[in-house]
C-alpha cells in the first residue's frame, strides 16, 4: 500500500470528487450563473455531465426497463427472476396469461420502510397497479399487477411508465426520505428563532424529529433525522476485506475533503467517522465500533429537496451512496490492477535483457575448441 | 439469511451472456467489446512484447489538470453501448479465441457488467464462469484473483463450456439418463468446435475445430444472392444484414440435396419465399425471391466444397473421427449422446440430418469389419443420438444456470475462506458436479 503513496490517494480523491460533484449536481436550477466564474464552473458541470455517466450507478434496473420495453410491444410468457443492490430480489412473471405481468420485488429493509409509509407511498405512485397485501406474491414483499391490454396509447406515458416502474425499488426506498424532508419542512414552519440565538453560550434546545433507521443489509443502516433547518444522513458501513477497509478509509477520507474546492460548494457536507458513531446517533444501542466500521453523515439542507424533483434526485443518488461507494473502490481496485500488470511487463522486459550469454564452447569445423586461460 | 441467486456469466469471443441463476434465458445479450479512450493501447501484453503499450493513465502530474485526469480508466462502454460509441472511443476484443487475452479490459468489463448491468453487489454472490476446453490453468488463477481479490466475491466455479452445454442437454425429451458423457458441437459465429467430453472431463487431445460457422454462412448465403442477382435490390450497406436474416427465418437442413433442387424446379412457387425489406435510411421498400439458399445454406457443414476450397470435412465426419480417436470405452457413450450447442445449430432438421450421416458412416464401418471377419461375429450395432433442444442458442448458459441453481453447487465452488486459505492455485483442482453418480 505504501508503494502507492502520492498516487494512489490523488487516485481516490478523485472518485471522491467525482461523487461528490454528482451531489453538487444537484442545484437550484431557478439561480442563473450571475459572475463569469459559476458560469464557468456550471459549463464545466455541464461537459462532466455526459462524462460522469459512466461513473455513476443509474438508479433504475436494467433489466425491469428492457424486459417491460419488449413485452410492451410483444406479449409473451415470462418467468424471470433477478436482484438489485442491497438484498433486493425481483420476479417478473406471467402467472395467468401472456398479458398479465406480475412484478414483485422482495427487499430486506421492508419492515423499517413500512413504518414510514412505504406502502401510501407505493400506492400514491403505482396507482392502479399495486396488489393489496392479501394478492402480493408469497416470500415477496410487492406486488405490481400490470395489465398489457390497458396501457397508456402514447408512446411517452407507456415510457414513462416503463421508467416509473424500472425505479421500483428506488421508490420503496424514498420513502423515509420524503417523510423525513415533510418533518423538516413542518418543524422549519414552527421552529420559532429564540430571542438569544445570536449569544454562542445560550444555544437554543433543536427541534428534532424521530431518528428513522433502514437496516438495509444484513449488518449496515441507514439512519435519518430532520431537524429544523437539515436532514441528517448518516450511513453506516463495514468493509468484510481489510485491502477494502483501506481503500474505503483514504477514499472517504478524500471524499470529505474534496467538498472544500469551490466548484462544489453546493454538495450536501460531509463527515465521515471511522470506528466512532457520531454525536446523533451515539445513544443507540447494538452499535458497532471496531476497525472495519465507519459512518458517513451527510447533511442534507432545504434546497437540496426544494422542489419534488430534486428531492427525487437527491433521493436517488443517496441512496445509492453504499453501492457507489463500493463500486468505486472496486474500480480503483481494477485499476491498481491495471498498473501492476503494467509494471511487471516492464520489469519482465528487464529481466529479459538481463539474460547472461550462455558461454558455450565454440567449436572449429574440424571439432577443435578453443579455451581461453 | 436466504442465498442469493449465483451470478452466471459466459464471456464467449463474440458474446457475452449474463443473467441469473434459475432462469431459462440470460438477461443480458451482449457484444463482449469494450470502448476506451485510450487508442494506443491496443496491443495485449503478449502480443506486443517488444514495443510496448501505453501505460495506463497517472493522476499525479502537478498540473492544475490534475483534477481532470484520472478517470479516464472509467471512461469506458461496454458491449452495445460501446459499439454504439465506436466513432469517438476505441474498441477493443478482451477475448480470443474463447480465451480471455487483455485482464486489464476484461477486468473492467466484468465491473461494468456486473455493476452496471446486473446491479448486483459481487460481495453478495456466487459466480458460476465459463471457460474454452484447454484453458490453460494460469488462465483460471488469473480469473480467480480477479474475482476474489477485485470483486470479493463469496465464491466462484469456473465451468468448461462443453459440460454446460451436455448439462442444457438434460431438458431435451430425448433424454432419459443424466449423464456427462457425450460429444458437443458448439458452433457459434466464428468457428465450430466439436468436443468430446466423458464422465465431465474433456478429452483434449480429440477436440477438432472447423472453420465453418455463423458468419460463412451469413456470407454464403450472401454470395448465393449475388449469384442470382438478387442483391441488386438490396442496398449495399444493408446486404449483409440481409443475408444474416435470410439465414435466420428462411433456412432448413434438407435431407437430400438433389431431390429438394428437383422439388424447387417443379414448383418455384411453392419454395421460393419472399423477403421484403425496407431501406434503412430512405425507407423505400424492396422485394426480393429467397430461394435455393434456403436448404443450400446450412449445406455446408456437410458438403464443405460447396463453399470453401481448403476445408474439405464434411461435419458427420469430423464427429466420428472425433468419437474413433477418443479412448475405445467411452466411444459408445459418445456416440449416444451428441449434443447441439449453440445459435448456428438452429437450423430446422439439422440435428436428423448429422444423426442420419454419422449412422451411415459408422454402420458402413460395421457392415465392413462384418465382411472382413468373414461374417462369423455379428455386431450388436451402435446406438447413434443426436440431441437437439429448445435451449441449444444459449445451450451454454443454461446448462451454468442449471447447475448454478442446484444447491450442490454452492458445495463444489471455490469458497471465498479457501481462497484465502490456499490462494489461486486453488482453482487448478476441478471438481465435476452434476453427473448421476
Amino acid at each position: 500500500m505504501r508503494l502507492f503513496g502520492q498516487r494512489f490517494r490523488r487516485e481516490l480523491a478523485i472518485f471522491g470528487m467525482s461523487l461528490i460533484r454528482s451531489f453538487a449536481l444537484i442545484q437550484p436550477s431557478g439561480r442563473a450563473a450571475k459572475s463569469p466564474s459559476t458560469r464557468l464552473i456550471q459549463a464545466s458541470d455541464k461537459r462532466e455531465e455526459k462524462g460522469s455517466k459512466m461513473i455513476l450507478l443509474e438508479s433504475h434496473s436494467v433489466i425491469i426497463n428492457d424486459v417491460l420495453t419488449d413485452r410492451f410491444e410483444k406479449p409473451s410468457r415470462a418467468d424471470i427472476q433477478f436482484v438489485d443492490y442491497d438484498n433486493v430480489r425481483f420476479h417478473l412473471s406471467t402467472p395467468s396469461s401472456k398479458t398479465q405481468l406480475l412484478l414483485s420485488m422482495s427487499i430486506q429493509c421492508w419492515p423499517d420502510l413500512v413504518k414510514y409509509g412505504a406502502r401510501d407511498h407505493l400506492q400514491h405512485e403505482y396507482a392502479g397497479y399495486l396488489l393489496d397485501e392479501a394478492n402480493t406474491e408469497p416470500e415477496y414483499n410487492v406486488s405490481l399487477l400490470i395489465d398489457l391490454d390497458k396501457l397508456p396509447e402514447s408512446p411517452e406515458a407507456k415510457l414513462d411508465l416503463i421508467s416509473s416502474l424500472a425505479h421500483l425499488k428506488s421508490t420503496a426506498m424514498s420513502s423515509p426520505f420524503i417523510s423525513a424532508f415533510n418533518e423538516q419542512s413542518s418543524l422549519q414552519a414552527s421552529y420559532k428563532e429564540p430571542a438569544g440565538a445570536q449569544l454562542a453560550d445560550q444555544a437554543p434546545a433543536e427541534a428534532k424529529g424521530d431518528l428513522k433507521i433502514v437496516k438495509y443489509r444484513e449488518e449496515e443502516a441507514i439512519y435519518i433525522q430532520a431537524s429544523h433547518d437539515r436532514v441528517t444522513v448518516i450511513f453506516s458501513t463495514v468493509f468484510k476485506e481489510e485491502t477494502d477497509r483501506v481503500y474505503g478509509r483514504v477514499f472517504l477520507q478524500e471524499f470529505v475533503d474534496a467538498r472544500r474546492l469551490q466548484s462544489l460548494q453546493n454538495a450536501p457536507q460531509v463527515r465521515y467517522s471511522n470506528r466512532e458513531p457520531p454525536l446523533e446517533i451515539r445513544h443507540l444501542p447494538g452499535l458497532k465500533n471496531g476497525e472495519d466500521w465507519g459512518y458517513v453523515t451527510f447533511v442534507l439542507s432545504p434546497r437540496h429537496f426544494a422542489n419534488p424533483a430534486q428531492a427525487l434526485a437527491t433521493i436517488n443518488r443517496i441512496q445509492l451512496f453504499r453501492d457507489y461507494l463500493h463500486y468505486h473502490i472496486k474500480c480503483s481496485k481494477a485499476y491498481m490492477h491495471s498498473r501492476m500488470r503494467y509494471r511487471v511487463a516492464e520489469f519482465l522486459k528487464v529481466l529479459n535483457r538481463a539474460k547472461p550469454e550462455v558461454a558455450s564452447e565454440k567449436k572449429t569445423a574440424s571439432g577443435r575448441t578453443f579455451r581461453t586461460r | 439469511m436466504s442465498r442469493q441467486a449465483p451470478l452466471v456469466i459466459d464471456n464467449g469471443t463474440g458474446y457475452t451472456k449474463m443473467g441469473f441463476a434459475g432462469n431459462s434465458e440470460p438477461s443480458f445479450v451482449f457484444p463482449t467489446v469494450i470502448a476506451t479512450h485510450q487508442s494506443n493501447s491496443a496491443g495485449s501484453s503478449n502480443s506486443a512484447p517488444t514495443t510496448g503499450r501505453a501505460p495506463p493513465p497517472i493522476a499525479g502530474k502537478p498540473s492544475h489538470l490534475a483534477s481532470k485526469r484520472g478517470i479516464e480508466d472509467l471512461d469506458f462502454f461496454i458491449g452495445d453501448e460501446a459499439v454504439a460509441n465506436s466513432k469517438t472511443y476505441s474498441l477493443h476484443y478482451p477475448i480470443r479465441h474463447g480465451q480471455i487475452e487483455n485482464w486489464d479490459h476484461m477486468e473492467r468489463f466484468w465491473e461494468q457488467s456486473i455493476f452496471k448491468y446486473l446491479r448486483a453487489e459481487p460481495e453478495d454472490h456466487y459466480v458460476l464462469l465459463t471457460e474454452p476446453p484447454l484453458n490453460p490453468p494460469e488462465n483460471r488463477e488469473n480469473t480467480a484473483e480477479i474475482m476474489f481479490e477485485s470483486f470479493n466475491v463469496q465464491g466462484l466455479y469456473i465451468a468448461v463450456q462443453a459440460v454446460l452445454a451436455l448439462a442444457a442437454s438434460w431438458t431435451s425429451s430425448k433424454v432419459n439418463e443424466r449423464t456427462l458423457t457425450g460429444v458437443v458441437i458448439d458452433s457459434g459465429d466464428g468457428v465450430t468446435h466439436t468436443i468430446p467430453v466423458a464422465e465431465g472431463y474433456v478429452i483434449g487431445s480429440s477436440i477438432k475445430h472447423i472453420p465453418i460457422a455463423g458468419r460463412d454462412i451469413t456470407y454464403f448465403v450472401q454470395q448465393l444472392l449475388r449469384d442470382r442477382g438478387e442483391s441488386q435490390q438490396i442496398p449495399p450497406e444493408d446486404q449483409l444484414r440481409v443475408a444474416e436474416k435470410i439465414k435466420e427465418d428462411y433456412t432448413y437442413v434438407c435431407q437430400d440435396i438433389v431431390k429438394e433442387f428437383k422439388k424447387y424446379d417443379a414448383d418455384p412457387y411453392k419454395y421460393f419465399a419472399r423477403f421484403s425489406g425496407e431501406h434503412s435510411v430512405t425507407g423505400r421498400k424492396y422485394d426480393l425471391d429467397v430461394g435455393y439458399e434456403r436448404f443450400l445454406a446450412p449445406e455446408i457443414f456437410f458438403n464443405p466444397e460447396i463453399y470453401s476450397s481448403d476445408f474439405l470435412t464434411p461435419l458427420p465426419e469430423v464427429v466420428d473421427t472425433v468419437i474413433q480417436t477418443s479412448p475405445i470405452d467411452v466411444r459408445r457413450g459418445l456416440y449416444k449422446n451428441i449434443v447441439l450447442s449453440g445459435g448456428s445449430t438452429m437450423f430446422k432438421d439439422f440435428g436428423k440430418r448429422l444423426q442420419r450421416d454419422v449412422k451411415a458412416i459408422v454402420d458402413g464401418r460395421i457392415a465392413g469389419s462384418e465382411t472382413r471377419s468373414g461374417s462369423h461375429i455379428k455386431s450388436t450395432g451402435v446406438e447413434v443420438n443426436v440431441i437437439s433442444h429448445k435451449r441449444q442458442r444459449y445451450a451454454v448458459w443454461y446448462g451454468g444456470s442449471l447447475m448454478a441453481s442446484t444447491p450442490e453447487f454452492f458445495n463444489v465452488s471455490h469458497s471465498r475462506e479457501n481462497y484465502q486459505e490456499y490462494g489461486p492455485s486453488l482453482v487448478r483442482r476441478f471438481s465435476v458436479f452434476g453427473s448421476a453418480s
